[in-house]
């Protein structure tokens, strides 16, 4: 495809992201760079609902019909039990695919995304776009170069009384999803930082359903161990510290611009604004504000379109996606349930028999 | 028996789920407004229903094959009494034999005088709002029951408090922060109850005889000061009481957002307010949230902690010279708090450091 063309897009599933994230990004992108061709939603309300905030787009209820259109780049936004079944289809079609995250409910699945992507001319990227955070790739690079020294420990927390505006119950059915507070927030801090963890020790409180609340320890090379707790229902201070041999390092949750770092010892840190020097570093004369949260998911989109251009190649590949998948796997397998204080004893027991039910096969 | 719970993603609504289901007190049917407020719910495998509180159809559709429905809506101000005949005429409308709504022991004030019981006149003139809508949203109740099949009962808690509460929460936020303050003294009675015994109460309302179109305070067996509760949340945080800051009881003069609450709240500015264009509001909204209520601090101020604030609900509860009787619950419902005020205290601050408190193992 020429660099000048403008990019054909289908938007494959008209939930709530889609019309909350997708629809006004895609509305945002300059005029002839891209425009959306088909909006597609087994529900035809929605879809239509969609289709109007995106002009010109066609809708359709068919999912074959998205693949007969031949769009150059395809946004499955579908519930996750899609997503390996449409993104595989599409990159079969020769079409590029940006999947949302999860990629994949089983590593079975993210495995079969992986090979159908090498074998397809269209590139695939997963949606996991708090990794174009500048404060998460600042971390990375503050991390992996060392420059506090090694890591000694980290804490995440992320969560809240649930807010996503969902437009069907799919997210809390077992039938309609695969996990509950870990398979949705938690493939964005499942921990890309610090490479494939080495130990996972997980729990959480579905009691014959899904998790509202869970907790992971992991353990990565290098003897860097950390938590991870994550909430559906209930207020958490909602930040990530790391702390390293000679430094800390703090970040809230969803502020993509925004870094403290400390030092041990010392009375004051610094916090605020990260900026963009970009390769001149100090030298930098105009320095740029940082992208911000929406600014972020814009850059995942463009990233994307410039893929299918070929003009730049994806920023988080498939292989980047399937790490978080396998940790979630591997959590749920070996699950065990929350200690939780409020209980009486009898409400304890019925609690983790529940819980022991849901678990087995 | 099979109950409707309306509100069951609130807190006391989630606590009640949690009940019922793993205590096999019998079986439960959420009802919540959104797919959203399923989140907590669906820890569980329920038989839940959609359907907003203010909607006669869905809810009689919702409360179906249920024989008694519990209210537990907690919502925006308007659906407290929005939600009265809608979800009435539903109950009557699915055959439901008894309604039983979670009012609060507010609607005797936030400081009642000693003696207060379910037979003091209620007030709809009081100062909190919140107030005034729940004694009306009892009389509109009642005057429902008079024309329809359903029974209901009243339960009036008081400081409910336990997992997910607002009360120790918020206390706790304010204690880690250094925002926590008593007015005069905290010397004031919490009518406190643990929120497992407001669901013992509920539940034995659903059945218990000759208790139709009655109103019950309820409350825990013990009495504590807001002092001591407070003293006994910070010392489980590892804060030293004497952080909490302690300021005589002020005198409130209204705010321009307080009148303009106000005006809000009335029923003829509610009449009025959907004809006003949207914009206009979200200025006008604007301007308010604007408007500097405080004059500015000299700029050669040093900076200090965050200076506590005083509600008006919070200096009329910090004084409140009574405990309320439950003698009524007792006598009629047979109601005896299960769980002491030690154990709901120790409970919920298990809770808190679940929810991520730093919490102080007790010793």
């Amino acid at each position: 495809m020429k660099p000048s063309h403008s990019v054909r897009i289908a938007l494959v599933g008209c939930g709530a992201i889609s019309e909350l994230y997708y629809a006004p990004a895609l509305a945002a992108l300059r005029s002839g760079s891209a425009e959306v061709s088909a909006v597609f939603d087994p529900d035809a309300d929605r879809a239509a609902k969609l289709a109007r905030l995106l002009p010109g787009a066609g809708v359709t209820t068919d999912f074959a019909e998205v693949l007969g259109r031949r769009p150059d780049l395809a946004i499955v936004a579908s519930p996750p039990r899609f997503h390996a079944q449409q993104t595989i289809a599409l990159l079969e079609a020769g079409i590029g695919v940006l999947c949302e995250k999860p990629m994949a409910v089983t590593v079975a699945e993210a495995d079969a995304m992986i090979a159908a992507a090498a074998r397809s001319p269209g590139p695939l990227a997963i949606g996991l776009f708090r990794r174009f955070f500048p404060v998460n790739r600042t971390i990375r690079d503050i991390v992996r170069g060392q420059h506090l020294g090694v890591v000694k420990r980290f804490e995440i927390s992320e969560g809240g009384p649930f807010q996503w505006p969902a437009q069907s119950p799919s997210f809390f059915q077992k039938s309609g999803s695969h996990g509950g507070v870990l398979a949705d927030p938690g493939v964005h801090v499942l921990i890309w930082w610090f490479g494939v963890p080495e130990s996972i020790r997980y729990e959480d409180d579905a009691m014959g359903g899904l998790e509202a609340n869970c907790r992971i320890e992991l353990g990565f090379p290098g003897g860097i161990a950390g938590t991870v707790r994550l909430s559906r229902d209930t207020q958490l201070p909602n930040r990530t510290v790391i702390e390293c041999e000679r430094g800390w390092l703090r970040c809230k949750a969803v502020a993509a611009d925004r870094l403290e770092l400390g030092f041990p010892g010392s009375d004051h840190a610094f916090g605020g604004e990260l900026v963009c020097v970009g390769p001149a570093g100090a030298n930098s004369l105009r320095p740029l504000a940082a992208d911000t949260y929406d600014h972020s998911f814009m850059r995942q989109l463009m990233n994307v379109i410039a893929a299918v251009r070929g003009t730049e190649s994806v920023f988080i590949p498939p292989a980047e996606g399937a790490p978080s998948v396998r940790v979630i796997e591997q959590c749920y397998r070996q699950r065990g349930l929350m200690p939780m204080p409020w209980l009486d004893p009898a409400e304890s027991v019925r609690a983790r028999a529940l819980a022991a039910e849901g678990t087995s096969p | 028996m099979k109950t409707a719970l309306m509100g069951a993603s609130g807190f006391v609504g989630s606590r009640m789920v949690e009940m019922f289901h793993l205590g096999g007190a019998g079986e439960v049917r959420p009802i919540v407004r959104s797919f959203g407020a399923l989140a907590r719910l669906a820890r569980f495998d329920l038989d839940w229903r959609l359907a907003d509180a203010a909607d006669e159809a869905a809810l009689a559709k919702a409360f179906e094959g249920c024989e008694t429905v519990v209210h537990s809506v907690y919502g925006h101000f308007d659906i407290v009494e929005g939600s009265i005949a809608p979800s009435y005429r539903a109950a009557c409308r699915a055959g439901v034999k008894r309604m039983v709504y979670l009012s609060t022991a507010s609607v005797h004030g936030q400081a009642p005088a000693s003696g207060t019981d379910e037979t003091s006149a209620l007030s709809d003139r009081q100062p909190t709002d919140y107030n005034n809508r729940k004694v009306r949203a009892e009389r509109l109740l009642l005057g429902e029951r008079g024309r329809g099949a359903t029974e209901i009962v009243i339960i009036r808690p008081g400081i409910v408090f336990g997992p997910r509460d607002r009360w120790n929460s918020g206390s706790a936020n304010d204690l880690l922060h250094g925002t926590a303050v008593l007015v005069g003294g905290g010397a004031g009675i919490c009518n406190t109850i643990y929120v497992d015994n407001l669901v013992h109460a509920i539940r034995l309302a659903l059945a218990a005889p000759g208790a139709d179109r009655e109103a019950f305070l309820v409350g825990d067996r013990e009495a504590i000061t807001w002092a001591d509760l407070y003293h006994r949340v910070a010392v489980a945080l590892g804060v030293p009481p004497d952080e909490i800051h302690d300021v005589a009881p002020p005198e409130f003069r209204r705010t321009l957002r307080d009148r303009a609450d106000h005006i809000r709240s009335h029923k003829a500015a509610q009449a009025v307010l959907p004809y006003i264009p949207g914009r206009l509001k979200r200025m006008a909204k604007a301007a308010l949230a604007a408007w500097p209520e405080q004059r500015r601090g000299s700029p050669w101020a040093l900076p200090g902690p965050p200076a506590p604030v005083v509600t008006r609900e919070m200096a009329d509860l910090h004084q409140c010279p009574a405990k309320l009787p439950w003698e009524k619950a007792r006598r009629i419902l047979g109601y005896e708090p299960p769980v002491t005020l030690d154990e709901g205290l120790r409970r919920t601050f298990g809770w808190l450091a679940f929810a991520g408190c730093p919490t102080v193992p007790a010793a």
